[in-house]
């Protein structure tokens, strides 16, 4: 198993999730973040002065797969979360160990 | 560090999703003092950290929780307010980051967090869909 872990861009949630539901992914946590990459934040004027946001907010969603689903969720998210300008986001693939569904004490990948 | 990736040449394959090799990045989750993140990235920034998320979370450790007293009643404050920071890191690094961030987040005192390391398979630069370590 694997736990996929995106940062994307937050107007572009629904269309991820959507997508992903379409490929009969199960499961998503979401969260809001802030954070920042490359450009590390951006300027914005305002009112004459110039100010550094240096965290930007973004969405996380984290979402547990098996081993063979992994590719199809990169390309899905990779394909949706695409507008191609900075500040599109990442996504990291890390080891799930075992997993279990609290209510019936199932583990492994049947807990997905 | 981060200027210089782009340039470098992939030393793992991309994929990493078949398990048993070892991976060549990893994932550190820290859980810091929310008055220690100012610190904390100016210090990861100074050794050129190029990214990290950050997430308001509540959690408790060793103590559970800290007890307030407030008009002569004890209260329990099970859950402290505290900061989660995600980063990706190239393997070789991951030892000076730890480094940078204990020195960084750390006072003394009971609270002061945790840093869980773990192997991270893969990364994609969603705008590019650059691969592996070249996307960190």
């Amino acid at each position: 198993m694997k736990l996929v872990t995106c940062v994307i861009r937050p107007e572009m949630l629904d269309a991820v999730t959507n997508a992903l539901d379409k490929q009969h992914v199960v499961g998503v946590t979401v969260t809001d973040v802030r954070g920042f990459g490359r450009q590390k934040g951006q300027v914005e004027h305002y009112r004459g002065g110039e100010y550094t946001i240096r965290f930007i907010p973004k969405v996380k969603l984290d979402i547990v797969v098996q081993d063979q689903d992994v590719e199809m969720v990169l390309s899905t998210i990779g394909k949706v979360a695409r507008t191609g300008n900075i500040g599109d986001g990442k996504i990291f693939v890390i080891d799930v160990t075992n997993a279990m569904r609290i209510r019936t004490g199932e583990k492994g990948t049947s807990a997905l | 560090m981060a200027d210089t990736i782009l340039q470098e040449p992939r030393t793992t394959p991309p994929e990493g999703t078949s398990g048993g090799e070892r991976s060549s990045m990893q994932w550190l989750s820290c859980m810091i003092r929310p008055d220690s993140l100012e610190t904390v990235t100016g210090a990861l920034d100074a050794i050129g950290v190029g990214g990290m998320t950050v997430t308001d979370v509540r959690g408790f450790g060793r103590q559970k929780g800290q007890v307030e007293h407030y008009r002569g009643g004890e209260y329990t404050i099970r859950f402290l307010p505290k900061v989660k920071l995600e980063v990706a890191v190239h393997a070789q690094d991951a030892d000076q980051v730890l480094t940078a961030i204990q020195h960084a987040a750390r006072t003394g005192q009971v609270g002061d967090g945790k840093v869980f390391v773990t192997e991270l398979r893969n990364v994609v630069r969603i705008r590019t869909g650059e691969k592996g370590p070249s996307a960190l």
